[in-house]
């Protein structure tokens, strides 16, 4: 147990375990000092490389193959199951996501529109996501925040759900970020098990195929929801358009974590909502996390800290307006952030 | 330094101010802010003040006590404080957390993620529910979601985080 806590990395501040060559003094050193600047320079960037065209190998494989399969998505304690089916058809994409446990849940992805069915409560939700923010996109800045504040590495050999895979290490180089691990298939890169690991080596939330088999024979009608129309009794939850204009949102994060930049800013209509709520978000190429700042309304809105898995929130008031930050990282970071909302 | 002290109270301290904050509050005159400050609170509470001379007769009273005399450790005495000091820190964690999770009445899981919470603020941390509008706005931006493709919409059909 000591040596834990004396590696947590919490302890250390933001820049803990983060060291660079140079920083000696010495003969012999100073001569050799650009030398190794340069080897470093040449070594860092070859890493960046290296984990920006992995993450984008992965992203394409899941976008493009074909597969259906198992998947156990494990959140703290609770476990659940779900089936898969993917299907790209000419540069489409189409996929069903079926849940086997609990009450009944679907999700159909078609052509840009997101599905979400509830049998139970007879609601269907329609989200126009596109993922047009989808890999391989990732601007010069993210890749190299990604081994700047990340160590990077590659691990051959491991089975996951009868399929060898290489296990891509994420590890913080700082208490900011939550650890990743992510297995996929070393023939086709599909990733096969994904795993968020908290600053004390916990596992937070995972998931993994049990079975799957790639390049499968999917038929369009294994994609398609099952209610082929809304049943008339029940209620089509629809939100308005996905896309943001970027826009200047007078809002601003004073606090920033380092290796995280914004890479979208807009106002965005949500569902329920009079006023168009402003949307910042950042990411240090691997994760992101949002802001979300909209007038505070006279019904009192829940503040404070939620979690799910590996996704925090924290919704603070400030004066006439709601502050919420939500992104795939620690709680203390969310917060940092979601203190540090200021008007520009 | 007194807003810092007045943030510490509430919780709003980041964890990586809370060293440099509780340093800080080791001076005579911090403490004596600490200690006006929770007197202020208790007397907005209505949770009544200890008595006029408290502290002096608490100090008083202990100074009486019988000293308990025991063998020493035979390992450094540095070592000891060490881990003395580790293990009550991991004991504070968690009871803090235990505290927040029979408030929850939730899993170990989330024993573990309040845990981790601590550091920023238990008793206000709830496993609960993310607003389903903010979280399907926010993942088609994220990196990690693009990796994973449908993986994200297990969160959001996860019956945990369920709300249509």
């Amino acid at each position: 147990m000591p040596t834990r806590v004396a590696v947590d990395p919490r302890c250390a501040g933001p820049l803990a375990g983060y060291s660079r060559p140079g920083r000696k003094r010495g003969g012999p050193f100073l001569v050799l000092a650009p030398a190794a600047w340069v080897l470093f320079t040449l070594a860092s960037s070859a890493r960046a490389d290296d984990a920006s065209q992995w993450v984008a190998r992965v992203a394409q494989a899941a976008r493009q193959l074909n597969y259906v399969g198992t998947i156990v998505y494990q959140q703290g304690a609770r476990v659940e199951t779900s089936r898969l089916t993917h299907l790209s058809d000419n540069g489409r994409e189409y996929e069903k996501l079926v849940n086997l446990d609990g009450p009944a849940r679907e999700v159909v992805r078609a052509l840009g529109e997101v599905r979400i069915y509830y049998p139970d409560a007879k609601i269907v939700r329609v989200e126009p996501r596109t993922f047009r923010n989808a890999f391989p996109s990732l601007s010069a800045e993210q890749q190299k925040s990604l081994t700047q504040y990340y160590n990077f590495r590659l691990v051959a050999g491991e089975r996951v759900g009868g399929h060898a895979a290489d296990i891509a290490v994420f590890e913080p180089k700082d208490g900011l970020r939550y650890g990743h691990r992510f297995w996929a298939d070393t023939e086709t890169s599909l990733l096969l098990k994904a795993r968020v690991i908290n600053e004390r080596g916990e596992v937070v939330e995972q998931f993994a195929f049990t079975d799957l088999t790639v390049n499968a024979k999917v038929d369009p009608p294994m994609v398609e929801p099952t209610w082929a129309a809304v049943p008339p009794d029940w209620t089509v939850k629809e939100a308005s358009a996905g896309d943001v204009a970027p826009n200047d949102t007078g809002w601003a994060v004073t606090r920033i974590p380092p290796g995280f930049t914004k890479i979208m800013e807009g106002f965005r209509q949500l569902r329920g909502r009079r006023d168009p709520v402003a949307h910042l978000v950042f990411s240090d190429g691997l994760v992101a996390i949002s802001v979300f700042v909209e007038p505070y309304t006279t019904a009192p809105a829940p503040t404070g800290m939620k979690h799910q898995g590996g996704l925090n929130v924290y919704s603070v008031r400030q004066d006439d307006f709601l502050v919420t930050v939500l992104g795939e990282a620690p709680g203390a970071t969310v917060r940092l952030i979601g203190n540090s909302v200021s008007h520009r | 330094m007194n807003e810092n002290i007045s943030r510490l109270m509430d919780g709003e301290v980041d964890a990586n101010e809370v060293d440099a904050v509780c340093t800080a509050l080791k001076r005579q005159d911090a403490m004596a802010i600490w200690t006006c400050y929770h007197v202020i609170g208790d007397a907005m509470r209505g949770t009544g003040a200890p008595r006029a001379g408290f502290a002096e007769s608490f100090a008083e009273r202990f100074a009486a006590e019988p000293t308990v005399l025991a063998p020493s450790r035979q390992h450094s005495s540095r070592i000891a404080t060490w881990s003395w000091a580790i293990a009550a820190t991991l004991a504070a964690v968690t009871v803090v957390g235990w505290t927040a999770s029979s408030l929850l009445g939730d899993t170990p899981a989330a024993v573990a993620k309040a845990g981790e919470a601590t550091a920023v603020n238990a008793a206000r941390v709830r496993a609960s529910t993310i607003p389903a509008d903010y979280l399907m706005a926010h993942q088609e931006y994220s990196p990690a979601a693009a990796i994973q493709g449908v993986g994200p919409y297990l969160r959001a059909v996860a019956t945990q985080g369920d709300r249509p």
